[in-house]
């Protein structure tokens, strides 16, 4: 008997038939949540417009997270925008999606040398579609999410299991970027540090030029 | 007061040498001061028409170890910009606030001691504006390596990240 092995990566959940049908209903009717951090976000009009018109695979605009499934990452993230993007994708109930726009989310693109930029999405949160370019044309994006309805259907858009079942790691991810104690190359000295130093500014006494030096 | 003439005249019979004041450009002049004379300045550009602060800027000289912070100014009157430009020592940088003068100047100084540790005794608030949690060096710094820092900071090697699939049991292969 000829085995065939695959890679399964996560990616592959089996699914029932009952799963099937369900998802049969979700990829046509995604709600989508899109978090203009960047760039990518002025993709997005013409691509829900008359002229791609995302409208008829069922996709539209979404206010509020909790009645979004899918929600897109358009451009470069912060590790400030980090903070809100995951707690808005907790918010997102099941199932959820999430697809990251452009190089920036992939690989930091044209900021990954840049001090607030993270690198990597997918260390924080799991990534169901990346689109690569700086910026997608509306053209990639459609391409993309007739690629994402096909993996809803298939079973292996589950990023929200991935995310599930893992949360420690993801999780561990987050707090190692988010809530960091330490310096990472050198600690800052604040020569303005000591309170003698910052009432005898603050009482408007003239610092002697030795002591500046 | 209709022309800009009699005006560096009179600034410069005020300040005498405690100021130089240049033409940049057509329409930019360049007032290079101390750090003790540049709230008296300050004051009398106000004065004086040129009651618009742009920005302020802070300047990095890392060689000469001193920040140089411009204060950019507009007269509507002239239609003239003027920058006010002080170096202050780069080891203990401080400059007095123009908080008093220009309300919208807390913002910007917030910034700068932000970006670059300049302090400026007599600001309300110089709490972190911007940035997360952050303890290296301000970066806008001339001494400051964004790129080892996001290699260290935001990278699987820097963060000692092992990837997901690795401490996943099933990760091998599936037989169909």
């Amino acid at each position: 008997m000829k085995k065939n092995v695959y890679m399964t990566n996560l990616r592959d959940e089996r699914q029932n038939a009952w799963e099937g049908i369900l998802n049969y209903f979700r990829k046509r009717s995604m709600w989508m949540l899109y978090y203009c951090t960047g760039c990518g976000a002025v993709e997005l009009p013409p691509t829900m417009t008359t002229r791609f018109d995302m409208e008829r695979f069922g996709m539209g605009p979404m206010a509020t997270p909790r009645q979004a499934d899918l929600l897109l990452i358009t451009g470069y993230l912060s590790v400030k925008t980090l903070k809100r993007v995951i707690r808005s994708y907790e918010q997102m109930q099941d199932p959820k999606y999430l697809v990251g726009f452009g190089s920036c989310p992939i690989n930091g693109g044209i900021y990954w040398d840049t001090y607030p930029v993270i690198n990597h999405l997918e260390m924080f949160l799991p990534v169901d579609m990346s689109i690569a370019g700086c910026m997608p044309r509306p053209q990639a994006i459609l391409d993309s999410f007739e690629k994402l309805r096909d993996e809803i259907q298939e079973g292996k858009a589950v990023g929200y299991k991935r995310y599930e079942k893992h949360y420690d790691w993801y999780k561990a991810n987050q707090d190692k970027v988010l809530n960091r104690e330490d310096a990472v190359l050198q600690p800052w000295e604040d020569p303005f540090a000591d309170k003698p130093t910052l009432e005898a500014l603050q009482a408007g006494e003239k610092m002697e030029e030795g002591e500046d030096k | 007061m209709k022309d800009i003439n009699e005006l560096i005249k009179k600034f410069n019979s005020f300040f005498q040498e405690k100021a130089v004041l240049t033409r940049k450009y057509k329409q930019q002049y360049q007032i290079v001061t101390g750090r003790d004379e540049l709230l008296g300045i300050l004051n009398w550009c106000k004065q004086y028409s040129f009651y618009h602060l742009a920005n302020i800027v802070c300047v990095d000289w890392l060689e000469d170890e001193e920040f140089e912070l411009v204060y950019n100014l507009w007269s509507y009157e002239f239609k003239i910009g003027c920058l006010v430009k002080i170096r202050i020592p780069r080891a203990r940088p401080w400059a007095p606030t123009v908080f008093e003068l220009w309300g919208q100047a807390q913002v910007y100084e917030q910034e700068i001691h932000e970006f670059f540790g300049v302090y400026f005794p007599g600001n309300p608030d110089l709490s972190s504006l911007f940035l997360h949690n952050w303890h290296d060096l301000p970066p806008l710094r001339k001494d400051f390596d964004p790129v080892e820092y996001s290699r260290q900071a935001y990278t699987v090697e820097g963060l000692g990240v092992k990837p997901e699939y690795e401490k996943e049991d099933n990760s091998e292969g599936r037989e169909s």
